[in-house]
């Protein structure tokens, strides 16, 4: 028989790194030029969420904390399936590092209401941390499944399995859990045809709109505005530093035969010195 | 900085703690991680005539509290207990939190390895205590920082003695100096295989205690039903100069036959792999070059049909030189190789072997004129 969990899952915007645009001169990134995406880590928590309310049945609610246009991607997690969306989203919320994301996010999830399942993606491609989750976790004071790669459902019990040093471990918790999903989880499927013209309906009308999509503030939630933003954070950037090592030096040879290929490579690297015993 | 600058009065924000690292181990071995966290920490704690002390968790633990010793620990507090056997978050969150708060002074900073283990309990920790963490480093220093920005008149001041927390961001083409020294202890998780630990030194004094644990229900609400892991023993590949790494583009098991006819021509060589092939039981786990595999530093690392995850890139990018071989232009290794080829393994691998016998029987300048 299905029953009806309540499965949030945790999404955020980040800029496409895939894209040049808004990557400044020293690295750094431009957020109002960047192009956005959703965190593509996200996409498995997605999925994993999505397969919950497939399998045994549930709502799915989408979270995230982030400027105005991350509305974009509650949009997104709505045509793949999810039933609802809220946005957290404001100025005193800038400079955030995790422990105030944290924060931010568990105030929004107390507004929100009850769960069963809370679903993150492993890391951001932005902050790349992977402490959000667990840092979540802690305020609720909830058990967590990091590094999850499958799962199943069995006496309302979750049997997980998750990624170790040197193999993997399986787990049996009781909800409610906090879960990050690995990216070696299954894919997020494609959207459905009515998926996606459900939202295109829904954009036309601003208020039906509002009814699935909500965007909320720190008042709103209740949260103390000390913990939140810059003030909140216990940590901060002090420099960064242009790193020469990554990205775009690499000398590709691509085109022409293998053994050419290979001629190429033999002619403009010193690999033919590793052939012989130094 | 200036001397005189230093007479603001920080005491309150950098009590005279020291340095803490938090062992890890895997059946009954303490992990290469810890190791080097304690030699990075040797580092920061001597730079603040501080003590190094560590604390190890688990179940009969045999000598890991002397070899944390051997390795630099001053002080080691060791917490065995049968519930403590297998790590699981809540036991161990549970008795590192009471440890820390029975500590008078807090550590200035605690070091965790950046491995499923540590990525896991670290943040608990840190939320707990609402104190300041930073993942992944890759460089760890203790000096001063003076704090001007005027959004937060609560920080402002000059710090003498903050954790430097450097590590890559942005997908490592920059690099962060993350500080925090607001908060104690000062957190910082860094990746296995960076930090370079002390050699043992089995006359070190040090001091051992013993911690009492203690539980509560709410601790036990998650079980490990199983936990499977390969040691590693055999494969010499952290030793080896040329490592010929295969992935889920060799499309089968059998495809690594070709690797290790390739790995013939180079002396000092072995045959690594991704975890996806791993997990599919194409190479035993020994073989995994990665995140949860091993860190590998070879001269020359040839990368067959693998796309360079994140996971895989950290275990390798230190390597001398990188040759990825991937039939997909826009895979994420060309980002960080060294030269790429664009084609199908099967088709490049049989002629590089060609060429590479060629070159070591002498016929190198046959084969170049040849081709035009
Ligand atoms: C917590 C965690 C820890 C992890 N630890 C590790 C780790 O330690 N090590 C690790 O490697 N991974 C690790 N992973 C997994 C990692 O994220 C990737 O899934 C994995 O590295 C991908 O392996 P791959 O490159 O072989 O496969 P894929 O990503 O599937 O790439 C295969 C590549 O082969 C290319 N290809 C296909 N056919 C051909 C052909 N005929 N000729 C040439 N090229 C071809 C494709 O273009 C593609 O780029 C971890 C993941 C998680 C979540
Ligand atoms: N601003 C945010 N809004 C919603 N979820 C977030 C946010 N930041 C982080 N998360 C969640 O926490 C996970 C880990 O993020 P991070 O700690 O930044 O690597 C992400 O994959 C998300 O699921």
């Amino acid at each position: 028989m299905a029953r009806s969990y309540n499965i949030f899952v945790m999404v955020k915007q980040v800029p496409d790194q895939g894209s040049k645009a808004g990557i400044n001169p020293d690295g750094t990134i431009d957020r109002a030029r960047a192009k956005r995406m959703l965190n593509p880590f996200d996409r498995y928590a997605l999925q994993a969420a999505l397969h919950v309310k497939k399998k045994y049945g549930g709502i799915v609610t989408a979270i995230s904390m982030g400027p105005p246009p991350a509305v974009e991607i509650l949009l997104e997690a709505l045509e793949h399936g999810v039933d609802r969306g809220f946005l957290l989203s404001d100025r005193r919320l800038a400079a955030s590092d995790t422990l105030a994301t944290a924060y931010a996010l568990f105030k929004v999830i107390n507004y929100v209401g009850k769960f069963d399942f809370i679903f993150c993606g492993l890391q951001t491609t932005d902050g790349d941390t992977a402490q959000v989750g667990p840092q979540l976790a802690e305020r609720l004071g909830l058990p967590q499944v990091t590094y999850c790669e499958d799962f199943s459902i069995e006496n309302e019990k979750l049997h997980a399995r998750r990624i170790i040093e040197g193999g993997f471990q399986k787990v049996v918790v009781e909800p409610p859990v906090l879960v990050t999903v690995a990216n070696s989880y299954h894919p997020l499927e494609y959207k459905s045809f009515a998926g996606t013209y459900r939202v295109q309906q829904l954009q036309r009308n601003p208020e039906e709109l509002g009814k699935f999509i909500k965007t909320i503030d720190l008042d709103l939630v209740g949260a103390d505005i000390e913990r939140c933003g810059l003030k909140g954070s216990p940590t901060i950037v002090a420099a960064t530093e242009k790193v020469g090592e990554i990205g775009g030096s690499c000398a590709i040879h691509q085109g022409h035969s293998p053994e050419e290929l290979v001629q190429e490579l033999m002619k403009s690297s010193n690999i033919s010195d590793y052939l012989v015993a130094s | 900085m200036s001397e005189e600058a230093a007479e603001i009065d920080v005491s309150q924000y950098c009590p005279k703690g020291d340095v803490l690292v938090v062992a890890e181990h895997i059946l009954g071995e303490l992990q290469p991680v810890t190791l080097e966290l304690l030699g990075a920490g040797r580092l920061l704690s001597d730079k603040m005539e501080k003590s190094l002390i560590a604390i190890v968790m688990g179940h009969e633990l045999g000598d890991m509290p002397q070899k944390l010793i051997e390795y630099g620990a001053d002080k080691v507090y060791v917490a065995d207990h049968p519930e403590l056997k297998v790590y699981r978050t809540l036991p161990y969150r549970r008795v590192l939190c009471d440890f820390l708060e029975s500590l008078a002074v807090p550590p200035h900073t605690c070091l965790l390895g950046s491995t499923t283990t540590g990525r896991d309990l670290a943040p608990r920790i840190a939320a707990h205590f609402d104190t300041g963490l930073t993942a992944d480093c890759t460089e760890l220093d203790i000096g001063p920082y003076e704090h001007k920005s005027k959004v937060d008149p609560t920080k402002i001041g000059l710090y003498p003695n903050c954790l430097y927390a450097i590590r890559p961001s942005f997908g490592e083409s920059l690099k962060a100096r993350i500080l925090g020294p607001w908060k104690n202890p000062q957190m910082a998780t860094t990746r296995p295989g960076v930090m370079i630990p002390l050699k043992a030194d089995a006359n070190r004094k040090g001091e051992i205690v013993k911690l009492k644990v203690k539980f509560k229900d709410e601790d036990y609400r998650l079980i490990v039903a199983d936990t499977v892991r390969e040691v590693s023993k055999g494969v010499k590949l952290t030793e080896a100069d040329v490592i010929i790494s295969g992935g889920y583009g060799l499309g089968s098991k059998e495809g690594f036959n070709l690797l290790y006819e390739l790995a013939k021509c180079f002396p000092n060589s072995a045959v690594g792999a991704s975890r996806k092939v791993v997990d599919l039981g194409w190479i035993p786990y020994q073989h995994q070059v990665g995140q949860t595999g091993k860190t590998v530093r070879p001269k020359l690392y040839i990368a067959c049909g693998i796309s360079g995850a994140i996971q895989h890139r950290v275990g390798m990018s230190k390597s001398g030189l990188i040759l990825a071989i991937n039939k997909d232009a826009d895979a994420p290794i060309f980002k960080f190789a060294h030269h790429g080829i664009v084609g199908d393994v099967y088709q490049v691998l049989p002629e590089l072997i060609k060429q590479f016998k060629a070159v070591q029987s002498g016929k190198e300048v046959e084969a170049v004129v040849s081709a035009h």
